[in-house]
């Protein structure tokens, strides 16, 4: 993704048509599910009339109007948004002390390495039995800051630090260190800003697993108005199964910010995922 | 010139490190708050992967050979709970459909393979073609599961009329009402969800690849087909590797398409081990029984990456230096 290199060589001796068609089919694929969703979005559906159609028939944005009002979207909005920026204050935070911790030599340092990477092999699906005990012993049960502990810090997100931080010259932080400059604030004033990807990286990556993170609320959370998006969503769609145009354009509004996000930040975005997906 | 120089930098080491010695007090003292700072940074994180990673491995073990009772004390039953497993049709049931959702690995990667190959040639749009391919893996999994059901829909949904309008069937499929197509339907949402992202991984790896070898090997007079068996093939299996392992993960870990889609159902035809476990402790309230459960879940997950990693031939770390 970072570099292409050119194959002039090899362009001149394959026709590119057959690529170009196959790709057009696998895009054509991959689009149409959303495409169906817009468009009964914006038509909404009768599901006793047989054939649907194919295109949009006076196409409205009422049922946008009607998640917004006549559901507490706002509300779950708003649980998203909280729980969302504690993890990504959390991450940007927590991630930088501890990855600038691991650029410096210290005994243990190995034993806490391996102890990350080991981690990284436990998915969090497997820890949601005691991690719901816990929670509650905690008495963080439906509670904001209960939603976002579990994600409060990231190994992948550490590790991408680490890799930033490696890279700033040693000499910088020793002047820094002349100067006066706390532990912290060379963190804040010298590495935060000499590694811009990283950060970026690191509040993209945690805003797209908190936002989207379905299994954990649907655990701790019992209030309807702690609801985040996902399990609104979700609850929507067993109380009201037939109400098809609200449903799907509640799915839209759901999508559009990680949507956005992803096709601002594409860059940052793949190097991280893949970044973390190398380390581990 | 070579042997002076090293000769000259033990001196000087000495000297120095003599230098800082001299105050020793304070130096000891500097390496302890060195040490300490390193500590308090780490400690955040560590609490956190403390608590929600090793302590419920840790607790999901003891919890598994108890008792368990929300009020009073546990009681201590050893391996009951595994045995019992044994006599459980929908354990063998979500094991077998989470192995099933396993399977469809290869073929994801192999897919994404081909289109990775087709998006890292020179053709004009490729950035567009990735873009797409890969704008269904970051979104919300919740909403990507109703996409998905309304596509399966029994009366308007695209599958049934495009079916229905070649012929191919003659009456409405209820897809995931029927116990034969649930588990494959789920399958193919969850391999469309997840292609771009193994496009992602092997096109990283293919661009690790030194266009050099290509032009030796061209000039060497080995045609595209020789190319891609030896130099291709091999360099990139590090990253196929890494593919099959998260595609691993993910059929031990796809909760959210599951649920939103079918909720195991109908029955339990497509019940995963990860929902199994979800509804064994939350809904059925067998905290214990769920906790075994995810023992030899979790047993499963390590032992198949480590039979992946000895296949591959141990060389997962790879990619680790090249990325």
């Amino acid at each position: 993704m970072t570099t292409l290199r050119p194959r002039r060589s090899a362009a001149q001796r394959y026709p590119h048509w057959p690529i170009h068609l196959a790709l057009l089919v696998t895009s054509f694929l991959m689009l149409v599910p959303f495409y169906w969703v817009l468009k009964t979005s914006l038509t909404g559906e009768n599901i006793f009339v047989y054939p649907p159609s194919l295109w949009p028939v006076h196409p409205h944005l009422y049922f946008f109007v009607d998640v917004w009002y006549l559901i507490p979207f706002p509300r779950w909005l708003l649980n998203s948004v909280v729980v969302s920026a504690l993890a990504i204050a959390a991450n940007v935070v927590f991630n930088a002390m501890a990855a600038y911790a691991l650029t410096r030599h210290f005994r243990g340092k190995r034993l806490v390495i391996t102890l990350l990477l080991s981690c990284m092999m436990i998915p969090f699906q497997t820890t949601i039995v005691p991690a719901y005990l816990i929670t509650g012993r905690l008495g963080l049960l439906n509670s904001y800051l209960g939603m976002a502990l579990p994600t409060f810090s990231t190994i992948v997100c550490i590790f991408v630090y680490k890799a930033a931080f490696d890279a700033v010259p040693r000499s910088l932080i020793d002047a820094a260190r002349i100067d006066g400059l706390s532990e912290l604030q060379i963190i804040r004033r010298v590495m935060l800003p000499l590694s811009s990807a990283a950060v970026a990286t690191n509040v993209i990556l945690s805003f797209i697993w908190s936002w989207n993170n379905f299994l954990w609320p649907l655990i701790v959370v019992r209030d309807a108005s702690m609801q985040p998006l996902p399990l609104g969503l979700s609850r929507f769609l067993s109380d009201h199964e037939n109400t098809t145009g609200a449903l799907y354009a509640f799915c839209i509004m759901v999508l559009l910010p990680g949507i956005a996000l992803f096709l601002m930040a594409q860059q940052q975005f793949i190097r991280g995922l893949t970044s973390g997906a190398t380390k581990g | 010139m070579g042997t002076t120089s090293r000769a000259a930098v033990p001196a000087l080491a000495d000297t120095r490190l003599r230098k800082r010695d001299r105050p020793a007090g304070a130096r000891g003292a500097k390496r302890r708050r060195e040490l300490m700072l390193v500590w308090v940074f780490l400690l955040p994180s560590l609490i956190v992967f403390l608590l929600y990673r090793i302590l419920p491995l840790a607790w999901n073990v003891v919890l598994s050979l108890s008792k368990y009772s929300l009020f009073g004390q546990s009681e201590w039953i050893g391996i009951d709970h595994y045995v019992d497993m044994l006599h459980d049709e929908v354990f063998w049931e979500s094991l077998t459909n989470t192995l099933i959702y396993l399977a469809t690995a290869p073929f994801g990667v192999a897919l994404a393979l081909a289109i990775s190959l087709m998006v890292n040639s020179d053709i004009r749009g490729r950035s567009v073609y990735r873009t797409i391919v890969f704008l269904s893996y970051p979104l919300m999994t919740v909403a990507v599961g109703i996409i998905w059901r309304w596509m399966y829909d029994e009366k308007v949904g695209l599958f049934n009329f495009v079916l229905r309008s070649l012929h191919v069937i003659e009456r409405p499929m209820p897809f995931l009402q029927s116990f034969e197509m649930a588990l494959p339907s789920v399958l193919l949402a969850s391999v469309w969800q997840i292609l771009g992202f193994y496009m992602i991984i092997l096109l990283a790896g293919l661009q690790n690849i030194p266009q050099s070898l290509y032009e030796a090997a061209s000039i060497d007079g080995a045609n595209r087909r020789q190319q891609f068996m030896r130099i291709t093939l091999p360099l990139l299996r590090p990253a196929i590797f890494l593919a099959f392992v998260i595609g691993v993960m993910t059929s031990f870990t796809s909760f959210d398409l599951v649920y939103v889609m079918t909720n195991g159902g109908p029955g339990h035809a497509s019940e995963l081990l990860v929902t199994y476990i979800y509804k064994a402790a939350f809904e059925l309230g067998k905290i214990d029984y769920a906790a075994a459960l995810t023992i030899v879940q979790f047993a499963l997950l390590v032992a198949l990456t480590w039979v992946g990693n000895r296949l591959s031939g141990g060389e997962a770390g790879k990619v680790e230096t090249d990325g």
